[in-house]
């Protein structure tokens, strides 16, 4: 199905997240989206599939022009979104998940649900039990049965919306053939990203956004220099790091196991010194969110001892890590990290230094406004924490940490952010480096890690298998690390 | 968006105000002064019970005296209207001009004291109450009750004229002077009839009394009292006198009947308590206001007022005659005619003074004299009945 | 606050207020009652006359009382239904103590006491509730029941029980104290000036604690993200300790406040289901603290005010309890509204 983009504008109040935006998509193709956070991606996405309503602007399918208002509406012309984070029921088996929105009426259908069901994935090659419950998928995995339900519901625009965060390069390449064949089929395909590779590998033709505004089309093959010009306005310089000298060591885990996450962490003896940068690699759940949350006191070991600066820090809590210098910060900002309801300048209240009875409002708000200027936050000091954007919401946690930390934990510290933003907060974050503060991440992002840290340490399944320095590896043998290939 | 507020707003008030302004005319200008009294009733003033029993004696005044006119406010407890105190309502029924308020139950007593004392040019009558006789009264604050244990004893006496297995239940409120009176009454009139009429052992006749907390169910309060009636039919007791202000019992009773039960009961308070349930029905020794309270309100009306404390009984001539008798008893359906005769004979016997059923030696559940052998019990003793007779069984006062 | 965001919000209140009667209006119509002579009535009721606005007053101090201690846990996101219990705690404590000052001369010692009494047996209530909450699990909604439950029944168990009238076991309620052990009210609206004055202070007192302390803040942080909140170095238990504290303090002095000025004793229904009130109060008031007692003052009014259906039109008051419900219904759809509206401004800086 050709679809077509006339003038689309979004406003929020006076922010104008599309901005006129037009652009044709072929049937056939697979359509890039490229743009930096806040391009106006998702804002067009959820226009697209009916789960936001335009200002002004309108749509044509195939030529004729069309008009709908929910998600329903939008599956009904054809139209079928693959959101992040897959919206499922992770308590229902795959099957029955897959018959949901389709089967209607008492009669149990589910013969000729499994027979549809398996004949789909066959045909992409993808290897689903019917019978297992979702919950326990990953995320690459829920994907496919997404969209294996979107295909059987007769969708002919598919649309991605960053769908190789968080998964395996393994299930990116079932993926993205099944991408290809669906377009063989006349399907037409769009894919969110802002992951220049992946988008390079698989598009067709690509559309960059930035700031609402379409900022230039290009067919394959692509030249990424130009791309990333029209992304950002000028090309970041990469950086690479890989401190050979470090000082003596803060943080030491002895056959430390504990259960939780999706794996939890065994047998596992890790030493962290003064002033290098170490990088968590490994399929999400495997065990790093385990080891950061008990480097922080945030759970309590069930085996072994947590040593920091040859202190025992076994039955103490995060209170008593952050006394010490530890700092932690996870990567579900707004679950975890940020207080929604809670406005910047009573973020900043709330851990100001002198703890006194009445709360010195003009002196939180002096904080929260130099603050925001430094950390180049878009808002008001009285914005609602939820209401700022997410790079915005992640360089405000950024703004918390403290002046002088011995440890910083962060747990994926710049999960969706664009190239441009994450160099920024890797620069910062260096500055501290440069102090002797020790930063241990998690990212999913191979190239981050090679880039940014010093050291890496791979996680399978509960396990920390590999530990080498960056300057040492590539991603190709990270990669066959994280798949459990050593 | 403002704008249609603004307007529905003012339109809203401005018929308030139209609506407002004509009634103040029309209620200054009525032809004479009517004699306005207010009604606190402790429960819903159609409940076929006590409440019920106080409305129609306040429409019999109205009917009786001319230009009287009666105002009242129904459910005054503290479950069924939160937060609100007896001298709130009094203000609010002075506001709309009573002259002479009645507060209907025991549960009112300190509330209409306090009003009393505040507002002395209003006149007063507490039903059920003391406080002149304890000498707590006011000089506008007067006590009216009706000498029910006539009543009661009637009730007893069709009651044990009845029961075949021996056993009788009595449903009781809460434990108080008027309370025990009225059950040892009953077990009186039930004790005579056993022994003289049917000319049985005493010592056969079981009398139980349950109460329930209060005068009527309050849910999670009180003890349920339809709970507490199938309690008496399942264990054997075919008849079941009620005390209580509400008619939980008839109900049950009809129910039992329905499984194939022999189940009576007794009601109380009010006239036409049997209506509906001839089948079950004994009679019911009722409470008939009008009298007493036209009086009292003459009383006021014609500067006659003091501050005594009446207990009014029945006519014997015809206790069931409206404008005489403030005690009756009407016989229902199911009572048998022979029971009738004797009951007839019974209440004749009562009025003449030949029966005389509280007369020594009686004693109290302890085994405490009550009154010596040939003495008659005085007003005052009656009034203050400390403790159940002896051969009643249930709890004489608080655990 | 700033003053737009009250401006909003007392449309919203405005807007509440006109669906509250829209809907008592139908339903009206439908049982055949006359619509505008109830409304009159309830307003001539009610706020015709200095006395009958003492007597809103006097529903309004506890309602209030019970209403700012609840601003502080529905702060912290907690919701306390054992406020109910928690007045009745109030009661239980006060009149313990007052009891001991029956022979007493100084019986205004034995009155501040049982003030005191009051706020320790609330805060000793919803402190239960609370160490079951954060050192149990158990949700303080079940658990703020059960003990409302027990309450009740350790005050039907005393009136029946320990503190029965002499020779009476009724449910009515105990000996009433003697007129020294009354809180002194002014001659005009016989209202209590102490009682005005706990009302006052309430409200003041929770507004400056939750805009201008730390633990009004950290009180938002938890209740809006309690892991978070740990994560700035607020730990959520003691604070969700501390509002409990507050709000059984406070519903504790209205239940004193009942004892003392309004029955003078103790009685089963003592706790005039101002409670439960109390949450609806301020939920309709938004969870704010000035919009709160405006809208307490409103059911205090229909409270007053319905005693004149029956007298005046022979209708049944609890006509009031449907206006209550109505109320509570348009705040439900407010809430709805709110919600979308605020979703639509969530998005400003999204994207």
């Amino acid at each position: 199905m050709r679809v077509e983009v006339h003038d689309i504008h979004k406003h929020y109040g006076p922010v104008r997240a599309n901005d006129g935006i037009t652009l044709t998509i072929e049937p056939g193709r697979i359509h890039g989206i490229l743009g930096e956070n806040g391009a106006g991606k998702t804002t067009l996405m959820k226009i697209l599939a009916g789960y936001t309503r335009k200002t002004s602007g309108y749509l044509c399918m195939d030529q004729v022009p069309v008009d709908y208002r929910t998600p329903t509406e939008a599956s009904q012309l054809g139209i079928g979104m693959l959101y992040q984070d897959p919206l499922d029921f992770p308590f229902l088996s795959v099957l029955e998940n897959f018959m949901i929105g389709q089967a209607v009426g008492l009669a149990n259908q589910k013969k000729y649900y499994r027979k549809k069901f398996d004949s789909l994935a066959a045909d992409f090659d993808f290897a689903l039990r019917p019978n297992v419950q979702v919950n326990r998928l990953t995320i690459g995995e829920r994907q496919q049965l997404e969209i294996l339900r979107l295909l059987s519901l007769g969708i002919q625009v598919l649309i991605l919306d960053e769908p190789t965060t968080g998964i395996t390069n393994v299930q990116k390449d079932y993926l993205f053939s099944a991408l290809k064949k669906m377009t063989s089929e006349g399907k037409s395909i769009i894919l969110v990203s802002h992951k220049l590779k992946d988008v390079e590998a698989v598009c067709n033709q690509l559309t960059v956004l930035r700031r609402g505004k379409v900022t230039g089309e290009m067919k394959a093959p692509f030249d990424t220099d130009i791309l990333l010009e029209m992304m950002f306005g000028q090309t970041p310089i990469p950086f690479n790091r890989c401190l050979q000298e470090s000082g003596r060591t803060i943080l030491e885990l002895d056959n430390v196991s504990a259960p939780g996450g999706r794996s939890g962490l065994s047998d596992c003896n890790i030493r962290i010194r003064q002033g290098e940068v170490v990088g968590l690699a490994g399929l999400e759940g495997s065990g790093q969110d385990v080891f950061l949350r008990i480097a922080a006191g945030l759970l309590r070991p069930a085996g072994g001892s947590v040593m920091l600066k040859d202190k025992r820090m076994n039955a103490k809590d995060y209170h008593c890590f952050k006394h010490s210098g530890v700092f932690f910060q996870p990567s579900s900002r707004l679950e975890e990290g940020l207080i929604s309801g809670c406005s910047v300048t009573e973020h900043f209240a709330l851990q100001s230094d002198h703890k006194k009875f009445v709360t010195k409002w003009s002196d939180a708000t002096s904080d929260a406004k130099k603050k925001m200027t430094e950390f180049r936050i878009i808002g008001r000091p009285d914005s609602l924490a939820e209401s700022l954007s997410g790079g915005n919401q992640q360089r405000l946690l950024l703004s918390f940490l403290p002046r002088n930390p011995l440890l910083l934990l962060l747990e994926n510290p710049t999960r969706g952010l664009d190239m441009e933003s994450s160099s920024w907060v890797w620069q910062h974050l260096h500055k501290y480096c440069s102090d002797n503060t020790t930063i241990v991440f998690s990212s999913s992002d191979l190239d981050e890690i090679i880039m940014a840290a010093d050291r890496v340490l791979v996680f399978f399944n509960g396990k920390m298998i590999k530990d080498t320095r960056t300057c040492e590896t590539s991603s190709y043998e990270l990669g066959l690390a994280i798949a459990g290939k050593r | 968006m403002n704008k249609i507020f603004l307007r529905i707003l003012s339109i809203f008030w401005f018929w308030i105000l139209i609506w407002a302004l004509p009634t103040h005319p029309i209620t200054a200008t009525a032809a004479e002064k009517p004699f306005i009294f207010g009604l606190l009733l402790v429960g819903p003033y159609n409940d076929h019970g006590y409440s019920q029993a106080h409305y129609e004696g306040g429409q019999y005044v109205e009917r009786k005296i001319a230009g009287a006119k009666m105002i009242y406010i129904d459910k005054v407890n503290p479950a069924d209207r939160p937060g609100i105190t007896i001298p709130q309502l009094v203000d609010d029924l002075m506001e709309k001009g009573a002259r002479l308020v009645i507060a209907n139950s025991d549960d009112m007593k300190d509330g209409i004291r306090e009003a009393a004392s505040m507002h002395p040019k209003i006149y007063f009558v507490h039903v059920s109450g003391d406080d002149v006789l304890t000498g707590k009264a006011p000089q506008n604050l007067m006590n009216l009750f009706g000498r029910m244990e006539y009543g009661k004893m009637m009730a007893g006496f069709v009651a044990a004229l009845t029961t075949k297995t021996g056993k009788i239940g009595y449903l009781g409120p809460l434990i108080n002077e008027e309370t025990r009176r009225l059950a040892s009454s009953a077990y009186l009139g039930a004790r005579h009839a056993w022994e003289n009429v049917l000319h049985k052992d005493p010592a056969d006749l079981k009398f139980q009394v349950t109460w329930i907390g209060f005068w009527f169910n309050i849910p999670g309060v009180t003890t349920d009292p339809t709970q507490v009636a199938h309690n008496f039919y399942n264990n054997g007791y075919d008849v079941v006198i009620s005390g209580i202000d509400t008619t939980e019992a008839i109900g049950v009773a009809q129910q039992k009947r329905l499984e194939g039960k022999d189940a009576w009961v007794v009601p109380y308070d009010y006239i036409g308590a049997c209506e509906g349930a001839s089948e079950v029905c004994l009679g019911v020794p009722y409470f008939n206001w009008g009298p007493g309270y036209v009086d009292c309100i003459q009383a006021v009306i014609s500067g006659d007022w003091k501050s005594e404390w009446v207990w009014r009984g029945p006519d014997w001539q015809d206790i069931n005659r409206p404008d005489t008798s403030t005690i009756g008893f009407v016989t229902g359906a199911a009572l048998p005619a022979s029971a009738k005769q004797s009951l007839n004979a019974f209440i004749k016997e009562l009025g003449a003074g030949k029966t005389n059923l509280l007369k020594g030696p009686l004693f109290y559940q302890d085994g405490s004299i009550f009154l010596k052998d040939g003495e008659i019990a005085s007003d005052q003793q009656i009034w203050y009945m400390r403790q159940l007779l002896e051969g009643m069984q249930g709890a004489s006062s608080a655990k | 606050m700033k003053p737009k965001l009250l401006l909003r919000y007392s449309k919203e209140l405005i807007l509440t207020l006109a669906v509250v009667f829209l809907f008592t209006t139908i339903i009206l119509l439908v049982t055949g009652a006359p619509v505008l002579a109830v409304y009159y009535h309830i307003f001539k009721g009610s706020l015709g006359s200095w006395a009958k606005f003492g007597h809103v007053i006097k529903t309004w101090i506890p309602l209030t009382l019970c209403a700012c201690g609840l601003l502080y846990t529905f702060r912290i996101g907690l919701w306390n239904i054992g406020v109910e219990g928690q007045v009745m705690m109030g009661a239980i404590f006060a009149t313990a103590v007052l009891r001991f000052g029956v022979e007493s001369h100084f019986s205004e010692l034995y009155l501040f006491l049982s003030i005191l009494a009051g706020i320790a047996g609330g805060a000793i209530w919803a402190l239960i509730a609370g160490y079951l909450k954060t050192a149990g699990g158990v949700n303080e909604i079940f658990a703020g029941l059960g003990l409302n439950f027990v309450a009740q029944a350790i005050i039907l168990w005393l009136i029946f029980g320990p503190w029965k009238r002499p020779g009476i076991a009724s449910m009515s309620g105990t000996e009433l104290f003697p007129k020294a052990l009354w809180l002194p009210s002014t001659f005009l609206l016989r209202i209590s000036p102490i009682g005005i004055f706990s009302a006052f202070a309430a409200i003041i007192l929770t507004a400056l604690m939750l805009r201008y302390t730390r633990i009004g803040l950290c009180l938002k942080a938890v209740g809006n993200n309690p892991k978070a909140a740990y994560l700035f170095g607020v730990k959520p238990q003691p604070y969700m300790l501390l509002a409990m504290i507050f709000a059984g303090g406070f519903s504790g002095v209205a239940g004193c406040l009942q004892v003392t000025d309004v029955y003078h004793r103790l009685l089963p229904a003592i706790s005039s289901n101002y409670g439960y009130l109390a949450l609806l109060v301020v939920m309709l008031g938004n969870f704010n603290v000035w919009i709160s007692p405006a809208v307490a003052f409103f059911f205090a009014c229909l409270n007053i005010g319905s005693v004149q259906l029956p007298m005046m039109l022979q209708l049944d008051s609890s006509l009031s309890g449907v206006i209550q419900g109505a109320s509570v219904l348009a705040a439900l759809g407010m809430q709805a509204w709110r919600m979308r509206i605020r979703s639509n401004e969530v998005g400003a800086f999204y994207e």
